[in-house]
């Protein structure tokens, strides 16, 4: 799905989420959490952005704080022209119709004392004028069969169905106020792979029939590649690079994007003997008290004294595409290839 | 070395009474793991491959789950015959096993320290002074920094990575010749996980140990592993040195799963996964539990069930359990 040039449906701007920790016996705020630490993108209408970062870079919150289920602390999402953190509650409910969720755990997340059709014509009551109800009986079955779902089985609770069918459900539900924007928060990942593939198939069906924008957050590599236009890596609450898919993929510049990229598992890595893996150490830090300067830092190989004090922009860096790395550079593979060559990590 | 293995599993069989009436979690597995290779146990949920794994380490849940068949044989020794007490100890110096989730596997009121040194005073009679030490170098082994300052941390001041690092740790305090590490990395972040695989490996290598490792991710074990066994609905499928398997899949669900990943190198590609859902275990399809799904299934699939086999014309140990596993590698049978 190719970007229109016109304005982008979403765009959010220094957003900044962040927790309060309290202290056990008095409950007072000794700390913050910065979730999300200014993250800015757009989404334009029809693409797929994807969002990737491993647990703790506050991909999960920015989702949950641009639909409004978290409060922001400072920054701005603008929905078609309405900002939402400064809007009323009316237009917030008419904004939350048109951005939809579908979440990682299908069970979790249904209601398991109503049926399948009570759960999907859920949303109706709270937003009576997008199906009349004489009409619900229909939308819900259309609803059920456009996901694959048989819509015989509109009567049947949550437990009777199998883990892909309830995220078909939820995704039947995410569908019923007819959405520009639909945020799939790690919408695959807790599926078998066979049935993860099923479900792709079904998401990009629905894109291409529908015209649907997608925010596709998930931690797996592949899947992301598989799905989007554009991708955005977070790393501890901030972006750390941002581009085309093929180029993110081709043209890594960040060395968290690069490491990410080597790690994830290849079917058959005899195919790319060339293929050097990238394995950095440590883990991420706590979001509670997170590096100074580049946040990476503790883990990059290249990290030099000003990556403590400076902390680098999200800025086109060689002239490709924009990147937070005051080293910024590309691997040393020949363009086109995984990452490969000379590079060998330190530490 | 020797050329018998050092486990070898025949005809497995593991009943579970559930409310709902009494499945087959595992139906007839044979496989042998060698001294010193790794195994890599693959299949979906439902698969039966976690069963299998507790089935050897004797940790089943009783008294819903029981072996009803077979006979598992470690380095000449029946497990399933023999006293269980001797067995018990058996499993607890030479067979060790790794979990998923490190948090649960770790008692959270002892210090790690305690916990991994607690191996060398029940197994070895090791004062706390010796096994205190023992574990500071476990920990260091297994890439725990600044190991001994935090030998007297908690398990929940460590993260999922370190923690996993630490099951490591305790599994290979004794020095084990058979590690069974059951999605050891599933909970993790990938860079992190690139980082187990990596020490599960090395220390295999260091080692000399077998190890069995079980997931659903083909990927992951693709690096590490030296032959497969894909299983399915309490069966073996297929099985073979693994990159014979994954180059020349002669299983039509190995063939699906494979198509089932989205490839890095092709974007965008429409996938062409595995159609339908895992079978209920209560209420398997009669046959081959696979012909609902399967694109080449005939009459004969639902009416025959088909048992490994060697495959005209690949390497004799290379094992598929369809009849129609010559086809399937050609491509001769188009999928309806």
């Amino acid at each position: 799905m190719s970007a229109s040039p016109s304005e982008p449906l979403l765009s959010v701007r220094e957003l900044h989420t962040t927790f309060p920790i309290r202290s056990a016996l008095l409950r007072r705020v000794t700390g913050h959490i910065q979730a999300v630490a200014g993250v800015s993108f757009d989404l334009r209408p029809g693409e797929t952005l994807g969002l990737v970062g491993e647990s703790g870079s506050g991909k999960s919150t920015l989702a949950r704080t641009v639909i409004g289920l978290e409060k922001a602390a400072s920054g701005t999402v603008t929905f078609d022209g309405r900002e939402l953190t400064s809007a009323s509650p009316a237009e917030l409910r008419a904004a939350r119709r048109d951005i939809q969720m579908i979440f990682q755990d299908p069970y979790s997340s249904l209601n398991p004392r109503r049926t399948a059709g009570q759960i999907v014509a859920e949303a109706w009551e709270i937003h009576p004028d997008v199906v009349s109800r004489s009409r619900w009986r229909d939308e819900v079955s259309d609803l059920l069969a456009r996901v694959g779902l048989d819509p015989s089985h509109a009567d049947r609770y949550p437990h009777q169905f199998s883990g892909g069918q309830r995220q078909r459900l939820g995704i039947a539900r995410a569908l019923a106020l007819k959405p520009k924007i639909v945020i799939c928060d790690e919408a695959v990942s807790a599926l078998d792979v066979s049935i993860q593939a099923q479900v792709l198939n079904l998401l990009a069906d629905l894109q291409a029939d529908l015209g649907l924008t997608y925010l596709f957050i998930a931690h797996d590599l592949s899947v992301v590649r598989h799905v989007a236009d554009r991708v955005a890596v977070m790393y501890l609450g901030r972006v750390v690079e941002v581009a085309d898919q093929e180029e993110i993929f081709q043209r890594p510049t960040h060395p968290y994007t690069q490491a990410l990229l080597s790690a994830v598992p290849v079917p058959r890595p005899w195919d790319q003997p060339q293929r050097e893996s990238i394995i950095i150490g440590g883990d991420v830090p706590s979001p509670a008290d997170p590096p100074s300067g580049c946040r990476f830092r503790t883990r990059c190989w290249k990290a030099q004294d000003v990556c403590a004090q400076v902390e680098p922009a999200l800025e086109i860096r060689l002239g490709l595409h924009p990147s937070a790395c005051h080293f910024a550079e590309l691997l040393s593979a020949a363009p086109g290839n995984s990452p490969e060559g000379s590079l060998t990590p330190g530490g | 070395m020797t050329d018998t293995p050092l486990l070898s599993v025949r005809d497995l069989a593991v009943r579970f009474r559930t409310g709902a009436g009494q499945v087959r979690a595992v139906d007839g597995v044979s496989f042998d793991v060698r001294r010193g290779e790794t195994l890599a146990v693959l299949g979906e949920s439902g698969s039966g491959k976690s069963v299998t794994a507790q089935a050897i380490m004797g940790i089943l849940p009783r008294p819903a789950g029981e072996v009803v068949a077979g006979s598992i044989v470690y380095d000449g020794r029946d497990l399933l015959a023999e006293d269980p007490n001797r067995v018990r100890k058996l499993r607890g110096d030479e067979i060790a096993m790794v979990f998923q989730d490190p948090l649960s596997s770790l008692n959270p009121v002892f210090r790690v320290g305690w916990q991994i040194g607690e191996m060398f005073r029940r197994h070895r009679g090791a004062s706390r002074r010796d096994a205190r030490a023992a574990a500071v170098e476990l920990m260091e082994r297994v890439g725990i920094p600044a190991a001994r300052r935090r030998v007297d941390d908690f398990p929940h001041q460590f993260s999922g990575g370190m923690r996993q690092r630490i099951m490591i740790a305790m599994a290979l305090a004794l020095k084990p010749r058979l590690l069974i590490a059951d999605e050891p990395t599933t909970a993790l972040d990938v860079t992190v996980q690139a980082q187990i695989m990596r020490l599960l490996a090395d220390l295999r290598r260091e080692e000399g140990m077998a190890l069995v490792l079980i997931t659903h991710d083909l990927g992951v074990v693709a690096d590490v592993a030296d032959r497969a066994l894909l299983m399915y609905a309490g069966r073996a499928v297929e099985t073979g040195d693994i990159r014979e398997v994954y180059d020349h899949a002669a299983h039509p669900y190995t063939r699906g799963l494979m198509a089932s990943i989205p490839d890095l190198d092709a974007p965008r590609e429409r996938l062409t996964p595995v159609r339908g859902a895992p079978p209920n275990l209560l209420d398997l399809p009669s046959g081959c539990s696979f012909h609902p799904r399967c694109p080449h299934a005939t009459d004969r699939c639902s009416v025959d069930d088909p048992v490994l086999r060697p495959i005209d014309g690949r390497p004799e140990e290379h094992r598929s359990a369809c009849h129609y596993a010559e086809e399937v590698l050609a491509g001769e049978r188009e999928p309806v």
